[in-house]
This record gives structure tokens, sequence and C-alpha cells, in this order.
């Protein structure tokens, strides 16, 4: 059956994984991983940022959606959006599922974006992760008072944070009960009840 | 010759294919299936197993799948995790004079891979509608002459259901039910008390228990998944892959051959009969013709027709078993103008677990009883509750540690339905076949113009304002009914091409399914159908399929065929 053959697979992958983030001496996630297997070197600009060969962003796109996606979704006692992979995640969901017109808004965006936050002279990246998270947070609520043609960026970026993130594995399996196999429906159970509270669906 | 000769040949392999491929085989006849598509086999189903993690981007559709199938992208089903299962429309390309999305699955299995299992009987009030009304043709099939079929059909598959005793959505042979979440539950009870009105689980063909019989130990029960149209590696749902065809496969009386396109019937003039098919290799383009006593046709209610349509003679000069010239005509689906959506107030101490691979029913009531709307027929709808994720955040500026510590709860619960309403049938409604155009086969393109007309119309005013009403009655808040344009084709329940009726002068088959004309050839896909109903039609296709089949040996014994 396939699925044997895919879960042997992914064993194995994860086999190797674990070795390279132990070999790192210490934790890193699987697509900075994969990215080192593949040769390519991780970036320091924002830290903790997974290295992965960009097919959408330019410059230095990679590196200020990755540190917006940290802001959004930080590491805290659970992993945050870097550890899920989000910003390879948004750049193959650019490159490969918005049309032409939504890449271009999305691409000007992030400049935009850029441009907006370096305002007080210091660039987005070389603020702290508390003045981006002003920022970001700023940029929410602006987006979200007034009336749009065309959906703000930073709700572009935050609606694929939360999509990368709670599809990831981590994302998943550390804030949702995950069972591939339920074997029953319950239509009625307490949440006293239930070990995490959201159930994946 | 030798080789290519059998007692009966089976276009299709879905639904209705498999069904007659099952029941021919099992009362001894040498079987042919011939499926246009690739094969399949249970349990191969390439992303049954797959975690939600290992599907690429968050298994949102590519712009490569909708540049490639930009027809099937017209709903949400070719994500990563489906699109296998949904043809390539560069490749299998038709022409559109009114929007119409056809929707395709060509492979062993067909679209019983892929449907969405809801599984309701027809009942007297649809059967004697068209005669009551002077609609279409009446129905030359009464309800008591296809419930024991029904039977067979929902013991076989294995239908899971609650007994409601109602007129207009009779009960059948039904597994245990699934439950309702304590919110249906409630929606349920205000719904009985403040209009009248019942709301039911939905009746699925998915094994809530162990099968009545023990035709196929092949089928395991349903692990509520929910992630049926992957294809389930428990065989848990019914399909053809997983149900009719091993039964067939089992009598050592089929031969299934993938990657066959049947194109033409062969008709012996002398004889009065079919002889057997026409067929193109998908592959190679190589062309074959196969022999037998009977063919029965269940390649879809426009594939089958567009066959007939295909197949002409000095005695069919416009199509197979065209006198009556209804053949391609009279295209039926369901009417489906939008959702209707509202938030729930409370329960946020509850929740469910398991994934139901079902929802609620809404049966029909309008035109039913005492009561009388301006315009005929009805609708049912289908809908479910749910305590909503993630993305209710998207509307709010929550954001880092603060928002990680939301998502751990479940979000507000809330309540999704849409109507599904009966299409009348329309002799305008109709598909043809351009010989000018060809497609990479070199086969005649398929036209199709079909439109919803005045009669929907005026029904679709009551399915959006009786939704918004039930769901406020419910008192439910933030109540929203979205108009959605819909093409005919968009519910994938299209028929009725090749209508059953009395009259040959006015159908195209009479009520076994047997095309009037030409005796030896069977349609039993959505083609046959007079009239649609608001129900999902599947299950009516598994029990005339079955019926058809039992007529067909019957008459050949009898040396009538």
């Amino acid at each position: 059956m396939n699925g044997n053959d895919d879960s042997v697979e992914m064993q194995r992958r994860r086999t190797v994984l674990k070795r390279v983030a132990w070999m790192l001496g210490g934790a890193v996630s699987a697509p900075a991983a994969l990215a080192i297997l593949q040769g390519c070197s991780a970036k320091e600009s924002v830290p903790g940022a997974a290295a992965f060969q960009a097919r959408f962003f330019k410059g230095q796109q990679a590196d200020i959606v990755s540190a917006i996606a940290d802001v959004l979704i930080p590491k805290t006692d659970t992993s945050g959006a870097l550890d899920a992979g989000v910003p390879a995640f948004i750049d193959s969901v650019m490159a490969d599922v918005y049309p032409t017109d939504a890449q271009a808004r999305f691409a000007a965006g992030i400049d935009e974006f850029a441009a907006a936050a370096a305002a007080s002279g210091k660039s987005f990246l070389e603020q702290d992760p508390a003045q981006r998270a002003g920022i970001v947070q700023k940029s929410l609520e602006a987006a979200l008072s007034g009336e749009h043609e065309q959906k703000p960026f930073i709700l572009v970026a935050r609606e694929l944070t939360l999509l990368g993130f709670y599809t990831s594995r981590v994302g998943i399996t550390e804030n949702m009960e995950y069972v591939a196999v339920p074997t029953a429906y319950h239509g009625c159970v307490p949440l006293s009840q239930m070990k995490k509270h959201v159930y994946w669906e | 010759m030798e080789t290519n000769s059998f007692d009966a040949i089976v276009v299709g392999s879905g639904m209705s294919g498999g069904w007659a491929a099952k029941e021919l085989t099992e009362k001894g006849l040498k079987t042919l299936v011939l499926e246009r598509g690739r094969m399949v086999r249970h349990p191969d189903y390439p992303t049954a197993t797959k975690d939600p993690w290992d599907l690429p981007y968050g298994n949102r559709i590519t712009q490569e799948t909708r540049r490639r199938k930009p027809v099937q992208s017209r709903t949400g089903y070719p994500t990563p995790a489906n699109q296998h299962w949904f043809v390539d429309d560069l490749d299998n390309p038709y022409v559109e004079e009114q929007p119409f999305d056809w929707l395709r699955g060509y492979h062993v299995g067909g679209r019983s891979l892929m449907w969405a299992r809801q599984s309701y009987r027809f009942g007297p009030l649809d059967f004697e509608a068209n005669a009551k009304e002077g609609v279409g043709i009446p129905w030359p099939v009464t309800y008591e002459e296809i419930a024991p079929w029904y039977d067979k059909a929902e013991i076989f598959a294995g239908i899971s259901g609650s007994v409601e005793g109602l007129y207009q959505l009779p009960d059948g042979k039904f597994l245990p039910p699934h439950d309702l979440n304590c919110v249906e539950v409630d929606f349920k009870q205000r719904l009985d008390a403040k209009m009248g009105r019942k709301l039911i689980i939905g009746r699925c063909a998915n094994l809530t228990a162990p099968l009545t019989h023990n035709e196929s130990p092949q089928r395991g029960t349903c692990q509520s998944r929910n992630l049926c149209i992957r294809g389930c590696p428990f065989g848990a749902y019914f399909s053809s892959v997983t149900s009719t065809l091993p039964s067939a496969e089992r009598t050592g009386n089929m031969t299934l051959l993938p990657n066959q396109i049947v194109y033409e019937l062969i008709y012996d003039n002398d004889k009065g009969k079919a002889t057997g098919v026409r067929v193109l290799d998908a592959e190679t383009g190589k062309q074959t013709d196969y022999f037998a006593r009977i063919v029965f046709l269940c390649a879809s209610a426009l594939g089958s027709a567009y066959i007939m349509l295909n197949s002409t003679s000095s005695r069919f000069p416009n199509g197979f078993g065209n006198d009556s010239g209804e053949l391609g005509c009279n295209i039926m689906d369901h009417n489906k103008p939008g959702n209707s959506n509202a938030n729930v107030e409370g329960y946020l101490d509850v929740a469910y677990t398991g994934r139901r691979p079902n929802g609620f029913y809404i049966p029909r009531y309008r035109n039913v009883g005492k009561d009388k709307r301006d315009y005929l027929r009805g609708f049912g709808y289908q809908g479910r509750a749910a305590r909503s994720n993630y993305n209710r955040f998207n509307d709010t500026p929550l954001m880092g540690a603060e928002l990680k510590k939301a998502a751990l709860e479940p979000g507000p619960w809330t309540v999704g339905m849409t109507a599904f309403g009966e299409i009348l049938p329309y002799h305008d409604n109709r598909m043809t076949l351009d010989r000018s155009k060809k497609d990479k086969h070199g086969l005649p393109m398929l036209v199709v113009n079909a439109i919803v007309r005045d009669n929907e119309r005026k029904m679709e005013e009551d399915m959006k304002n009786d939704a918004a009403e039930m769901l406020e009655a419910a008192g439910f808040k933030n109540v929203t009914v979205r108009s959605d344009s819909y093409n005919v084709g968009n519910s994938i329940h299209e028929s009725g091409t090749a209508r059953m009726g009395a009259d040959p002068g006015q159908s195209v088959l009479n009520k076994f399914n047997q095309v009037h004309a030409c005796k030896n050839v069977f349609v039993t896909d959505g083609s046959f159908m007079p009239s649609f109903g608001c129900q999902n039609p599947s299950l009516s296709y598994m029990a005339f399929t079955a019926r058809a089949a039992d007529h067909a040996v019957s008459e050949l014994k009898k040396g009538n065929l």
C-alpha cells in the first residue's frame, strides 16, 4: 500500500533531519535542515529564519516576510512560524498558487511595507523584535480599519502565515488534537474531556 | 473476432457501470467492462494516507492545475490532495454555448470515487410529479416498482441513516445513523418546534457498522477520517472500486479494460440489434471493435448520449435510438444558488471528536402536503454545524503570543447550509455534436447548452429566504445568505439526456432502461431520468441499473434479445 511506503520514506527523512540537527548542535527547523542538505547557506539577518531557495521572493523580501511571520507567530514555549518553515511556505504558495496580478501586489506590498517601516531611519530588519511587532500591529490595525479594493498586503501575509503554520507538522501537533485515524465521531464532547481543545479537521 | 466477443459489454466503470458489471457477471454473463480512463485498484489511492503537512500549499489549488483544469477548478475540488481524480480539461474539451460545469473523473471507478456519498431515495412524490403537473413526460416506473431495488442497493452498498417516516423522503434499509452534534440537535429541535420542519442526519454510503452481508470482505467500517474523496484505504465508503467491481471480479466473468474510449455503437440493420461497440485506445489511438449480445451504456449522462449521438446509421440518422428527437435533450442538474451561514452563541464548553464524513439534511417541505407555492417542486438543504478554526483571526488584529494562545481554543460555532433545488426537464436544455470540431482523438466535439429558467428562478427566492428564516428561528446570529452564480452541472448531477417513458415517440428508453428502438442496448446512468427531484441521485442509478440488469438477463434467457 502506498501509505506504508510513504510513512517509511517519511521516517527515513525524519531520521536524516534529526541527525543533521544533532550535527549542528541544536534545534534546526526542517526546512532549514533541508536547505542545508541541499547546499544553501542559512541567512543571518533574522535569527532562526529558515533558509530556503526562494522562487518568488527577491532580495530582502524573504527576510522581511520571515521577520513579519516571526512576530505574527513567534516561538514561545511552543514552536513559531519560523520553526514551521512558514517563509518557505509563503514563497511556494506565492510562486505556484497565486495568479500573476496577486503576486505583483504581494511583492509590491512587501516593498511598501519595508519602506514605510524604515521611515524612522532604521530599516525594518535592523529594528528589534519588539519594534517589529509594533510596526506589524499598527499595519494590521490600519488594514482592518479601512475599506480596500484589494486585500491589504499585511492581511495576506497573516492569512498565509496562519495557513502555513496551522497546516505544518509542528503547528498542528503542538496546538491541536491530531488523530490520523479517529475511528469514531462523537458529536458532543465536553472540552474538559479533550486533551487539546482544538480537534484537527 | 472470437477474442473480442462477450455476452455483455458495459461502457463505463463508475457508479452505474460497476453495478451493471456486478449484476451481469453474477448472473453468469461473460462481461467486458470498458473504461476510458486509467486503472485504479483498491486500495491504491496515492494521497489517501497523507498527513496534512505532507500536502503542499496548505492544499490550495495551484495555478498549473487551474491552467490545465479550468472547468474542474470552478469547484474547490482539484486540490493537491484530489486533483489527480479530475480530468485535464485541455485534453478533454467541450463547447459551452452556455456556461456548463462538467466535472469528470476518467479512471476506473469514475466519480464513484469522488462522490459526496449522500444517498436518498426518490419517493412517490417525485415519481408522480411529471404526470400530475403535465411537465415533461410521466415516469414509466412507480415507487412501489423500484422500492425493492432501492432495498438491494442500500443493503449491498451500506447506507447509514435514520428512519423518519417522511412521505417525501422514503426510509430505507439503513446502517446506524451518524451523530448530529450538539448544535445540530438544538437546530433540529427548534426547527421542529417553531416551523414544523425536519432536520435529519444525512444518509450516506459510509459504513457506520459492518455490512449486513458477507459479499464484500474487502470493506471495513468508517474510521471518521473524512478524507473519503482521496479514496478510502479502509474501503469504508461505497465506490465501484471498493465494492461492485471486486464482486464482479470474483465471479471470474469480468474482463476490465482501462484506457478504452467507446465512441460508437455498432448497429446491424438486418438483425435490428446492436452487435457491439467501436473503441479507440486512449494511449495508442488503436481502433478495435468489441462484440456482445447486450450493451449497457453507463458512461454518464453526457458521455452515454455522446456515444449515441455519434452512432448514426441509415436506421438512426439522428443518433442511436433517437426516433423521438429527445436524445441529448432535457439536461437537468440541481440548482445551487448559494450558501447560508450563521454564528451560534453558546455551546463553548463542548465540541466533537473524529471527523464525520456527513452533515445534516433538511428534506424538502415546499409543495409537500398542503404547502403550495407559485412554482413547482422543491429543494432540500445540506449543511453542518462546526466550531470555527484559525481563519476567524483573519478579521482581528490579533498576533503574537496572544494569537497563539487564542488558537488553543476552538472558535465559536457556526452553521452553514446549501440548498439543492429541482430543475425541471426542458427540451431546449440540450447537448449536440459539432462534427466540424474534433478533439485530440479525432472525435466530434460535444456542445452543451443548458440554463435555469423561470421555475428555478422563482424557487431560488424561497431557497434563500427560507434559509435565513430557519437560521433566525433557531436563534443564530449574523445570518448571511450568499448569492452565487450557478452554472448547470455544478452540482455534478447532470442527467436526463435519454429519458425513459412509456411512449417511444417522446422518450429514448423504456421502463427497463432499454432503448425503445433497439432492445439489446440499455442506458442506466443519469441519462434515463425524466425528472430529477432534489435528492442526490446516485442511489437511484444503482437501483435502476440493478433492475435493468435483471431484466436484461431474463430477456436474454427468454430469447427476446
